[in-house]
């Protein structure tokens, strides 16, 4: 016996994870074969694998079931399963002992195996208890093809894969649909919109045998292609344009969802795309466009409520990275793992945090995007400026004395501006930068730039606390006493609208709020005696920015330069008693507020300067030339303090007037929310965090991918983002191809080949047909990723050219489709519920990209949403605009949106929701927005040369279903049309409140509630 | 063993451990079915997922109106009284108190704050509240008060989710969800879960009223101030309901021929559900019609039909009416009490808002017979600080920061032991002493009112079960139930 099981032992170790067929073995149920992918594991882990699983900390009598190791093993005269001998494996014992002290599971947990799960079990052992890895994890193998019975079907090799499933069940596949249906579903499918009735009909009387395919590659071309899959890939990135919890306010991404519909447009490769997107920054050289697809994890949600501590959302906004990486590229569900290990699938919470850790280490920037459309408009309204300027000199006022007006003029310019020269220099204070010998912060990393100023970058907290020391010798001249400092804050392109702080929730962008300012030396805090700024003012409350606020001690007040974002200013402060430059200055700057907001760029200088000494209205680089003198000036430097001159002069305060408008209207770039990955020498550690909490956070965990996708033959392993993002799109992650062959089958059948969408795990649903999801799998990697050349492939397949209808044969037979016997029925999106209505109506605008737009709604919707949120509906073309234009409000979505189950953006969404109820009535019978397109289509009714009503009633009908109608249903529609007449005729109904216009005739008014209705039938908003 | 002894054995086990009778049995199973299979739901085949379904016991209440206090309430001034606050007020709070907890606003070293309100002992129980609210005194043996109510998150969005959801993070079902789920709707002519909405901005947004992973048939449909009170329930301008009637017949009509010809079952619930639209149509005008209601009974509330400020006091009254009609879950936010500045005058102002009308619909609903099977909850979704917050920059002073440690709500009506006051919170008001009860055990108790065991309302999303309750060991609160 000893022997036996060593000798098992042994094969197990050598063929452990070789083994047996990777993908559930397609058999009928009857044949009595038990798999253990398909019968034992479903069984083990719903039941077995809480205490006898991955993981360790749960693990009970260190038993492990859901990998063979251990179970052969001999322990203490006791195994837990000898293959072929249910007598002596001691987990049949358990499962079927009538001591409840011996019963597996512990009766108290509730789980009871059911007698055929024990029969199940039973057989199993009986037949050698054969372990199979997941099928998930074992990459994808190219099937054989294999010859099917229904000759002359198949039109490509899925149609063989399906034809032998449809075939074991005696099932025949469904005829082919209709040309009508045919063009319509494609357009649907494809590009999201419906056809023309006339390209219809041209399809239907299209005698070329390739008509079919030629209509294919025609929508694949369309720049509705990537508008229409762009959709679906959003749901996956969670795109919306605000930035959700408490306030909700807007950001700017709208290049990233651009960036998508270009990538899927120009078909760029899914690995290619992936790469981009999880990490184009690193890429060498990284584009403009490589940067903007990092977007695609900036999709997070970013809580600017007052108070919150920002580095908690900022974990909870890596968690749910971590899960949508593992929902997209993995199929796997990673969320248990934050916790603890995960019970079912081999995810351990080691692995969990690894993972994090490989896309944890960026910084996550705006990136100023140089739009050529805001590059045009600034050069010419900076044009206009620099003539103005120029004219400057001759609005200048006319002196007194003899001469020409112009003579005068210039006297009288060239003597203000001395004037002006002189007094400036009397008051003009020399600063001498201090160059920090020591940088420290509670957390960011503060590093000096080579004009001496000191950049802050990192993660910021609602307390920083800066210190930075000074070597005060060789400062002055002759030695002499300092007699105050200057404070400049600075703004800098890679801080949040440029800075000069790095406030990026709740307070403005780029402000920040400089709480306290101390200067010691040799440990003795210094005095200041006053304190004067060039500007100041708080966001966010209602108290004062008064320069003396920094040394009052006082925390919650303090200084900042709010609504002055992108420009430099600056604090002085005199000490009560001048300070000899010697040893060192100790500089401590507090940050307190209810945000984070420390200062992103600054400098320090010093003066000895013994007079008056207070903050000038000049930038720096005037000031150094005022310090200097008329005297010792060039030219140019002449030339520039006259600009200055004139710029200030209140002399030419009238003059300016024009210049200072324009100013307010040169237009801001737009930005984009990006990665950024963090320089070497400032790494962000990844903690583990026990329970998944927070405020718990253990050791520092080492980057990598899952531990299950870790072989002896995986050569080198993804240590960093960029190599994480090139391994998810690999032949080495076994997921990546068959969950994006997955959603593609989903998006034309309406259901997955493996059904639970957006998890592959071990508590999955098989597959429905393996070999089909491996061979397509193989197909798209050997295809070099090309997701058109996937969805052509689909398209093409007989399987999908099948008609939709129920038969009552099909009911009986297949009544889920599991065999895809038909093609499949439903209503389409909530998106394209819009869009087919406004194609159909001829309103749709094809106007593509740019800021997201505003299609009307009741004001109430967004009235709920904190701040009673206004909805300014857009006039003109973007009313009409497609609908994944719409703009996106996470706490207040687009409500004709969200009524068809279209997602908020707060998660990742594989799969959406198809419901189906009397609020989506209620919308489409009655939303103004709808009746918009009823009145257009009956307006287009109205224009038919043929005024007959039932040819009206066909044109409405084939807008929008595109098959011409039946009699009966061209009779319901006119006799309908013939009662509201009446009606109106007789005045029980009002035209013109019908048709919405000023003058409208009653027939019109009666095709207008004909259009409606038609909008409003199941087949309108169902792809069929 | 063979199967049939097995069978037996299991059987055998099953009565003597679950202590349940053979018809529970029969229950049971079928809430198998109804309560964890997504499928359920999803299929169209099957009855309508709005449909009552049967419970896990029997049910004490049938539906709940939950009175959200949104931005919380001081626990301090209202419910908890801390004469100690007085005596140290001015005070820094002792370190060893505050060790290691984060505030939103204040800093670690703020001082104490003594309440802002006298108090005194009410009814037959002698539960003690404050002045401000003389009006819940007078029905202060109808409910029971926890004091001890404790919760995970210091942010008002993240905790209002928590309340809600079960989690802070956007994206879960929200209790009202759960119930539509889990034990269906009694009313046919309108939502199952409804949500009314007075005085400032939620800061949850429309993530409190999700359906999250559960089918968005069960998602909250919150009524609207402005326009329909159901978004799009009138008809458009010029269709009278005659004309609606007529449109509605020609759809169905067409529909039903195009089911003859494709066999799809979904156009017979697309048919359902334009009735049920109709249904709703006629059922919210005299829903909405407050001129049956008495004076009497306006007075009672202290509502005024059409004037926003007595908003919370008219919802009050129409989450009666709703509740009348079979709505599940109605839910009503009043927004307004966060009070980072000046607590004493804002509770004020709220309390004056609120109190009147918050019991009198406990008074309302017991007259009417539906207080015992009709579950009120009072709550926000934290407490505020025994120290004060002020700040020169936010020109704050005398408030009150946010305070998850500990604080208060109030239970009525269907499965609730009235005349209670359960916990303690230390001297100081600070931390739960007795009897803490976590925010998962007021989840718990809710949905055990209504008959649902709440490790037992499971949906499986993702490879995981996720239910209202999370994973850890939480229960009701026995302490409050009848």
């Amino acid at each position: 016996m000893t022997i036996q099981k060593s000798l098992s032992v042994g094969f197990w170790i050598l063929f452990g994870l070789v083994v047996l067929p990777v993908v559930p073995p397609v058999i009928g149920e009857s044949s009595g074969q038990v798999s253990f992918n398909r019968d034992i594991r479903p069984i083990l882990a719903a039941n077995c694998f809480e205490c006898h699983g991955h993981d360790e900390s749960g693990r009970k009598a260190g038993l492990r079931l859901d990998v063979p190791d251990e179970v052969f093993k001999e322990k203490k005269g006791i195994t837990a399963i000898v293959p072929g001998r249910t007598a002596d494996s001691e987990i049949f014992r358990r499962i079927t002992a009538k001591d409840s002290d011996d019963l597996m599971p512990p009766p108290e947990t509730n789980n009871t195996l059911s007698p055929e799960q024990v029969e199940t079990i039973r057989l199993w052992i009986e037949q050698g208890a054969e372990y199979e890895d997941h099928w998930a994890f074992v990459p994808p193998q190219r099937p054989v093809i294999p010859a099917m019975s229904i000759t002359g079907w198949a039109r490509n090799s899925i149609d063989h894969l399906v034809a032998v499933r449809m075939e074991e069940q005696g099932l025949e596949p469904a005829p082919e649909a209709d040309r009508y249906t045919l063009i319509r579903r494609l357009y649907l499918d494809l590009i999201g919109l419906l056809p023309t009735p006339g390209q219809a009909d041209a399809f239907t009387s299209d005698s070329d045998p390739l008509a079919y395919e030629k209509l294919v590659n025609r929508l694949l071309q369309s720049p509705r292609y990537g508008e229409r899959w762009a959709r679906p890939w959003l749901d996956l990135a969670r795109y919306s344009d605000t930035n959700g919890y408490e306030k909700d306010r807007p950001r700017s991404i709208w290049a990233y969802r651009d960036w998508v519909i270009k990538a899927l447009n120009d078909d760029m490769p899914f690995n290619q795309f992936t790469v981009e997107q999880i990490a184009g920054d690193m890429l060498p050289n990284a584009t403009l466009e490589q940067k903007i697809a990092t977007g695609f994890h900036r999709n997070t949600m970013l809580n600017e409520e007052g108070g919150i501590d920002p580095l908690e959302y900022r974990f909870y906004a890596m968690v749910d990275r971590v899960a949508a990486t593992g929902t997209v590229w993995m199929g796997l569900t990673t969320g248990c793992a934050q916790c603890h290990s995960h019970k079912y699938d081999p995810i351990s919470h080691q692995d969990y945090y690894s993972l994090m850790a490989l896309l944890n280490n960026a910084d996550e920037p705006d990136l100023i995007v140089p739009d050529k459309g805001v590059l045009e408009r600034r050069k010419k309204i900076l044009s206009e400026i620099e003539q103005l300027q120029n004219e400057l000199p001759g609005k200048f006022p006319i002196g007194d004395g003899s001469g020409s007006v112009e003579e005068r003029r210039h006297h009288r310019l060239e003597q203000s501006f001395s004037e002006w020269l002189q007094e400036e220099k009397s008051v003009a204070v020399q600063w001498t930068p201090l160059l920090p010998n020591h940088l420290e912060s509670n957390l960011p990393k503060l590093e000096m730039l080579e004009d001496g100023s000191t950049f802050s970058s990192g993660d910021i907290t609602k307390r920083d606390v800066y210190t930075l020391r000074f070597p005060l010798a060789s400062v002055t001249k002759n030695g002499s006493q300092i007699t105050a400092l200057k404070l400049e804050v600075l703004p800098d392109d890679r801080l949040p609208a440029r800075g000069p702080g790095r406030a990026y929730y709740e307070g403005r962008k780029g402000d920040f709020f400089l709480s306290e300012f101390t200067a010691r030396m040799k440990g003795q805090e210094l005095k200041f005696k006053s304190a004067s700024h060039s500007y100041g003012k708080i966001s966010i409350g209602n108290g004062g920015a008064d320069a003396a606020n920094v040394i009052d001690g006082n925390g919650s007040t303090g200084w900042s330069t709010s609504g002055q974002e992108g420009k430099a200013h600056h604090l002085v402060l005199v000490f009560s008693e001048p300070i000899i430059p010697e040893g060192e200055l100790e500089i401590e700057m507090l940050f307190e507020r209810h945000f984070a907001a420390s200062l992103g760029r600054f400098r320090i200088s010093a003066t000895s300067r013994t007079g008056a000494v207070s903050a000038s209205r000049h930038p720096a680089r005037i000031l150094s030339l005022l310090v200097r003198g008329p005297s010792s000036l060039s030219d140019s430097e002449r030339k520039t303090l006259k600009s200055a001159f004139l710029d200030v002069t209140s002399e030419l305060a009238e003059a300016r007037k024009q210049i200072e408008k324009l100013r307010k209207q040169l237009p801001e770039f737009p930005t984009t929310m990006v990665m950024l990955e963090r320089p070497p020498d400032n790494p962000r550690l990844t903690h583990l965090r026990h329970r998944g909490e927070y405020l718990s956070p253990r050791e520092v965990v080492s980057s990598g991918i899952p531990s299950v996708f870790v072989h002896a033959d995986s050569g080198n392993l993804p240590t960093n983002r960029l190599e994480l993002a090139r391994w998810l799109a690999s032949r080495k992650n076994p997921l990546a191809a068959r969950v994006t062959v997955n959603r593609a089958w989903r998006a034309f059948f309406g259901a997955g080949l493996v059904r639970t969408s957006g998890d592959f795990g071990t508590q999955s649903d098989p597959p429905t047909h393996p070999e089909l999801l491996d061979w397509l799998a193989c197909e798209f990697m050997d295809q070099d990723w090309s997701l058109k050349k996937l969805h052509r492939l689909i398209v093409s397949s007989a399987t999908y050219r099948q008609s939709s209808n129920l038969t009552e044969l099909k009911r009986q037979q297949d009544p889920e489709n599991r065999y895809l016997s038909r093609s499949s029925r439903g209503r389409v999106d909530a998106e394209t519920v819009r869009d087919l209505l406004l194609s159909g109506s001829g309103l749709l605008s094809e106007k593509m990209y740019g800021p997201s737009v505003y299609p009307p709604q009741p004001s109430s919707v967004t009235a709920l949403a904190y701040g009673n949120t206004k909805w300014n509906s857009s006039t003109g073309e973007d009313r009409y605009r497609r609908s994944l234009y719409t703009f996106s409000k996470r706490t207040a979505p687009f409500a004709a949106f969200s009524v068809f189950d279209a997602p908020s953006g707060e998660i990742c969404v594989a799969r959406r929701d198809r419901s189906n109820t009397p609020l989506q009535a209620l919308t489409l019978l009655n939303d103004e927005m709808f009746i918009e397109m009823a009145r257009e289509l009956a307006q287009k009714a109205m224009d038919l040369e043929l005024p007959s009503p039932s040819g009206r009633a066909m044109d409405i009908f084939r807008r929008l279903l595109i098959r011409p109608p039946s009699e009966s249903e061209t009779k319901a529609m006119v006799e309908f049309q013939q009662t509201q007449l009446s009606r109106l005729s007789n005045g029980e109904l009002n035209a013109l409140h019908i048709s919405g216009q000023e003058q409208a005739s009653d027939e019109q008014a009666s095709w207008v509630m004909v259009a409606r209705a038609v909008m409003n039938l199941d087949e309108t908003i169902t792809k069929q | 063993m063979s199967i049939e002894q097995l069978q037996q054995r299991t059987r055998r086990h099953f009565f003597k451990d679950c202590g349940i009778g053979v018809g529970r049995i029969a229950l049971a199973s079928l809430l198998g079915n109804t309560l964890t299979d997504p499928s359920r739901a999803f299929s169209a085949n099957n009855e309508s997922p709005s449909s009552p379904h049967p419970t896990h016991f029997a049910p004490k209440a049938k539906r709940v109106i939950y009175l959200f206090m949104a931005g919380a309430p001081s626990q301090l001034d209202l419910f908890d009284y801390k004469p100690k606050l007085a005596e140290l007020e001015g005070k820094p709070i002792p370190p060893s108190v505050i060790q290691g907890q984060r505030y939103a606003f204040i800093q670690p070293d703020a001082a104490v704050l003594g309440p802002r309100f006298s108090f005194s002992r009410h009814g037959a129980s002698g539960a003690e509240l404050s002045e401000m609210l003389p009006h819940l005194g007078k029905v202060v043996d109808e409910i029971a008060i926890v004091r001890s109510v404790h919760t995970d998150l210091f942010n008002h969005s993240p905790a209002q989710l928590f309340v809600n959801t079960g989690s802070g993070i956007p994206g879960r079902p929200s209790m009202g969800s759960w119930l539509s789920y889990g034990i269906g709707s009694e009313a046919n002519d309108l939502p199952s879960f409804v949500v009314l909405k007075s005085g400032g901005s939620l800061s949850g947004g429309a993530a409190m009223w999700s359906s999250g992973f559960l089918p968005s048939t069960h998602q909250g449909v919150p009524f609207r101030s402005q326009g329909d009170p159901i978004l799009h329930v009138s008809n458009p301008k010029g269709v009278d309901m005659q004309a609606q009637r007529d449109s509605l017949d020609l759809i169905r009509r067409l529909n039903r021929e195009r089911l003859e010809v494709v066999g799809d079952p979904e156009i017979n619930a697309r048919i359902e559900a334009y009735e049920m639209a109709y249904r709703m149509q006629t059922r919210a005008p005299e829903l909405m019609d407050f001129s049956r209601e008495s004076k009497g009974t306006l007075d009672l509330y202290g509502a005024e039909p059409g004037n926003p400020k007595q908003a919370f006091a008219n919802n009050c009254i129409l989450a009666r009416r709703l509740a009348e009609r079979g709505v599940r879950f109605i839910q009503v936010y009043h927004s307004g009490w966060d009070h980072h500045s000046n607590v004493e005058g804002g509770l004020r102002s709220q309390c004056a808002q609120t109190d009147q009308a918050s019991a009198a619909l406990i008074l309302d609903l017991k007259q009417r017979g539906l207080l015992e099977d009709t579950l009120v909850i009072w709550g926000g979704e934290f407490g505020r600080t025994p120290m004060v917050e002020s700040s020169v920059a936010l020109g704050r002073t005398l408030g009150r920061d946010h305070h998850p440690q500990a604080f208060s709500m109030w239970f009525s009506g269907g499965g609730i032991r009235s005349g209670v006051t359960l916990g303690q919170t230390d001297e100081l008001g600070f931390h739960v002493v007795e009897n803490p009860v976590h925010m998962h055990d007021v989840q718990a108790t809710l949905l055990h009112c209504l008959g649902i065991d709440h490790t037992r309302l499971n949906f499986r999303f993702r490879g995981l079960n996720f239910r209202l309750t999370g994973v850890e060991d939480h229960h009701p609160v026995k302490e409050i139930l009848a």
